[in-house]
């Protein structure tokens, strides 16, 4: 079989994309979507537990130091959470003797960022209502509180699930099936959460950052165990 | 410079583009089922049916049939000879491609 030069190099760089796209999906973290759905789980417990109510936008009735920890909270959750994911992610690449600045873990990182930092800004907006009321402080020299209203704080939880499925979906474009299907749910629930139930954003958040990630997480650690046997 | 070289030990089980799709996701995973393959490889059922069989028939893959729940379940993974049989493959393009890279310079 004669084979060309220009035939050669197009068929190692074929094996090279779907050796990476096979190694992304045994780089999925499962462990750390399983304990990152438990504290968000646990999360929703506690904001329930402070509201007395299923929905974030209550909020604005709690005491500011509630209101200060509340964010605290959730601030260490998301942390926590990403902290976790790489470290597990990067620990599974390094016993595939990938680096860092490997494909396959730069393709997941590029992926996520962009929707998560998307994400965060709006975030800061909603939690920050940068509007109106600034000009109307610095024109009449009056302290106006910024604290938003709870419809903004509604539109959080909604405005996350929808981003963070589109970057879960993203990486999952260069994967298999489970994190697009993961991402396409988290889009849906996304949208149908800040439609049609925003004020039950407790119960979504439960949902889909909690229940869908257990359910995701073992999932992929009963297939990936079934594989290492 | 694009002049067909001599053959180099290309195996044409592996050469054809389906199955060395196949065996190459199978030499990163000790495990694929067949949905997994035919999502990752953006193949149909009888394609990747057909192939497997080929490379099963070759000894270069073991196709296990299991149940999960009442659910069928097959899996393929690569054998000791489909692993040999890839490296040298891959052995033999980079032979081509360095010999090529060679007559340019």
């Amino acid at each position: 079989m004669n084979l060309k030069v220009d035939e050669a190099q197009a068929r190692m760089e074929e094996i090279q994309r779907i050796m990476e796209r096979a190694t992304l999906f045994t780089l999925l973290p499962g462990t750390p979507a399983i304990l990152g759905g438990l504290m968000v789980l646990a999360g929703c417990a506690v904001s329930y537990g402070m509201f007395r109510s299923l929905d974030f936008g209550d909020i604005v009735n709690v005491s500011v130091n509630q209101q200060v920890l509340f964010c605290l909270m959730w601030l260490a959750i998301g942390v926590v959470g990403i902290v976790m994911e790489v470290a597990w992610t990067t620990a599974a690449a390094k016993k595939q003797q990938l680096g860092p600045s490997d494909r396959p873990l730069r393709v997941a990182a590029f992926s996520l960022t962009p929707s998560v930092f998307v994400a965060v800004v709006l975030t800061a907006k909603f939690l920050l209502p940068v509007d109106a009321r600034v000009w109307q402080m610095i024109s009449t020299l009056k302290i106006v509180p910024l604290m938003p209203t709870a419809q903004e704080i509604q539109y959080i939880v909604p405005v996350w699930m929808m981003l963070y499925g589109t970057g879960v979906y993203t990486a999952g474009l260069f994967s298999i099936r489970p994190p697009r299907v993961l991402g396409l749910t988290f889009i849906a629930m996304g949208a149908i959460a800040l439609l049609c139930v925003p004020q039950y954003g407790v119960l979504t958040a439960a949902l889909s950052f909690g229940l869908l990630h257990i359910v995701f997480g073992v999932y992929i650690l009963r297939h990936q165990r079934r594989v290492a046997r | 410079m694009n002049e067909p070289l001599k053959p180099d030990d290309i195996d044409a089980v592996i050469h054809e583009r389906v199955r060395l799709s196949i065996v190459s996701a199978l030499a990163v995973s000790p495990e694929l089922s067949f949905n997994e393959l035919k999502s990752m490889l953006g193949l149909t059922d009888g394609n990747l049916s057909a192939h497997s069989r080929t490379l099963e028939e070759a000894g270069y893959i073991v196709v296990d049939k299991t149940f999960q729940g009442r659910r069928p379940l097959t899996t393929m993974r690569l054998t000791a000879k489909g692993r040999k049989a890839f490296d040298r493959y891959l052995k033999s393009l980079r032979q081509i491609i360095e010999r090529g890279t060679g007559e340019k310079g």
